[in-house]
């Protein structure tokens, strides 16, 4: 699949059958679209509200995008602008405890585990997923990282840290390692029951329940302990494209599944570095360039518009030559401003 | 039959030798004021073998801190939710540091139940009246400790699934080595923070607080004058911490 067949934008209420597709098709905890259609209708107006307003931010906003293949929508992504909008965002954070006893010739090197709000208030990476059909391809590096540009971009809007949460393990039937072993005992709940609560306005609720003290990881079930930071496999492509991009995932776990959240200063991440501004010019007006050329993110800087494609360019150059094509996919005109970042690891 | 009547008497250095036996570890002599090793003897016995034992201790944890879980409760509740759930918790700490103590309860292996419960309460009243005769030693609490759950190989259950995480040593070794402190210094070892029960294997969570079968004629007399449950337990083997307030020495009975 040639790389520049695929276009980013910002979702549309008029999307929704996809997102119900979508939301469907990810088995539990996998992405965080709710399997509900008047919810997904009502957060496809919220972003597309939150693309349009010249309100200053609240940290309510959120912003969805998908990725389309030929006009077909074939994957998902979106931020949400502040986690745990007005409220906290509950996360466990790894610590080490080491004690030691002299007397005993003895020490101790204790993982813990502790119920933390550190992430309040950081920005969100949400909602991703991709067609199986396209894991191989560029589409889920256009469709994780233009977000990123999207962020440096209006970063005003957004928090200069930023997370994003991954599933933890759990097996088809929706059992759950974690889940069985630290909050099932405070709650004789399933998973996927919880999944479902938490989805909503329950999910503060929930992890005021949780033990308030540091859960020491010894006294868990092996199986438990090994599940602390472990990933669903299905969410291997887009965790690996956070760790390429910077972010670190030994401090936090999710309080349910335990898989990890990652987090990062949205400054440091990789794409946002290396980003650059540009602008389009004409395709007959451009010089043909000399140097190393690669495949590029190039997006829009339209906030109510927002879209990105993959284009091969001179590394560097500022001056973007646009066919026609790309142009309308970009929503541009010659003169535009454009936010750029080479994929690295794609040089031609 | 005539009820026995036990003669209390401080332990000499025979005695000494019989409880080291009884204990299976050295049963050192009284030397802080105030302290007192007790044995009680038949009073128609002529030679007064010692048949029970205690040691008076005024103040504990002064020197060597005492620990002790605490055995508390948190509700979770959630009215939103129909959850209301009530769960025990462990928190480790010295809450009896002060407080005078009856310890190294131990008996002739021959002696029945409930001649040793008769002799322990002997032993325990004589125990009281010495410290009205020099309150001013002794702590405001008096505690004891009995011995919890263990399986037929020896060790505990609450051990098992707790202390064991933290120490991976042999515990009989250290007990060995450092006597009944060893429990003080392998407290630095043990979690700081509250430790909900429920993460705590099954048997383990049965053993906070449970006596030892074969300690239940110490529980009879010890109840007898007055001990209760304090919710505490011992860290090895989640026995039971029993506790009562002393009276104030103005308005404690005459020591006859």
């Amino acid at each position: 699949m040639n790389p520049d067949s695929f276009r980013l934008r910002a979702a549309r209420p008029d999307d929704i059958d996809a997102f119900v597709r979508i939301a469907g098709a990810s088995a539990t905890g996998i992405t965080t679209l709710p399997e509900d259609r008047a919810q997904l209708a009502d957060r496809l107006n919220r972003s597309t509200q939150a693309g349009a307003s010249s309100d200053e931010p609240s940290g309510e906003e959120i912003h969805l995008f998908v990725v389309e293949h030929d006009g077909r929508i074939v994957g998902t992504s979106g931020i949400a602008a502040s986690a745990g909008f007005a409220d906290r965002f509950y996360s466990f954070r790894n610590e080490m405890v080491v004690q030691s006893s002299p007397v005993l010739a003895a020490s101790n090197r204790i993982h813990t585990l502790h119920l933390c709000h550190d992430l309040t208030g950081h920005t969100l990476l949400t909602s991703f997923y991709i067609d199986p059909e396209y894991e191989a391809t560029l589409a889920p590096q256009l469709l994780s990282r233009a977000r990123l540009l999207f962020i440096a971009e209006f970063a005003e809007r957004f928090s200069d840290r930023i997370a994003s949460e991954s599933p933890g393990l759990a097996d088809d039937n929706g059992r759950c390692p974690f889940w069985d072993a630290v909050g099932r005992r405070f709650f004789a709940m399933d998973y996927p029951q919880v999944e479902r609560l938490a989805g909503g306005r329950h999910k503060r609720f929930i992890a005021e329940l949780m033990p308030q003290a540091p859960i020491y990881v010894p006294l868990l079930p092996n199986e438990a302990q090994w599940a602390i930071g472990q990933l669903h496999p299905v969410a291997e492509l887009p965790f690996s494209i956070l760790e390429d991009e910077g972010f670190d995932s030994e401090t936090y776990v999710d309080i349910f599944d335990g898989g990890p959240t990652v987090d990062a200063r949205v400054a440091m991440l990789k794409s946002v570095k290396a980003s650059r501004a540009a602008q389009v010019v004409a395709a007959a007006s451009a010089a043909p360039g000399n140097g190393p050329s690669s495949w590029h993110i190039v997006a829009n800087t339209r906030r109510d518009h927002f879209a990105a494609v993959l284009r091969h360019a001179e590394r560097g150059t500022t001056d973007l030559a646009l066919g026609d094509a790309t142009c309308q996919a970009l929503a541009v005109e010659p003169g535009d401003r454009l936010r750029v970042v080479a994929l690295e690891g794609s040089a031609a | 039959m005539n009820p026995v009547i036990w003669r209390v008497r401080d332990a000499d250095s025979a005695d000494l030798a019989t409880i080291s036996h009884w204990l299976r570890r050295e049963a050192l002599p009284a030397t802080a004021p105030g302290e007192a090793v007790l044995v009680a003897a038949r009073a128609d016995d002529p030679a007064a073998h010692a048949q029970v034992t205690l040691r008076l201790v005024p103040r504990i944890g002064l020197v060597l801190p005492r620990v002790s879980f605490h055995v508390g409760c948190t509700v979770h509740a959630a009215p939103e939710l129909a959850l209301f759930h009530r769960q025990r918790t462990l928190q480790l700490g010295h809450d009896h540091t002060g407080c005078a103590e009856l310890a190294d309860i131990a008996r002739a292996p021959r002696l029945d139940d409930r001649s040793a419960t008769d002799a322990l309460l002997a032993l325990a009243h004589a125990a009281l009246d010495r410290r009205v005769a020099r309150s001013g030693d002794f702590g405001t609490d008096l505690v004891a400790e009995l011995p919890g759950l263990r399986d037929a190989d020896g060790s505990a259950p609450f051990w098992q699934g707790l202390g064991r995480h933290f120490y991976a040593g042999d515990i009989a070794a250290a007990a060995a080595e450092h006597g009944p402190g060893w429990r003080s210094h392998v407290a630095a070892l043990l979690p700081r923070q509250t430790v909900s029960t429920a993460f705590l294997p099954e048997a383990t969570q049965a053993a906070i607080g449970a006596v030892h079968p074969g300690a239940r004629w110490q529980w009879a007399a010890l109840t007898e004058i007055g001990l209760r449950d304090s919710h505490h337990v011992n860290v090895e083997d989640g026995g039971p911490v029993l506790e009562m307030p002393l009276p104030a020495p103005e308005s404690a009975p005459s020591a006859g």
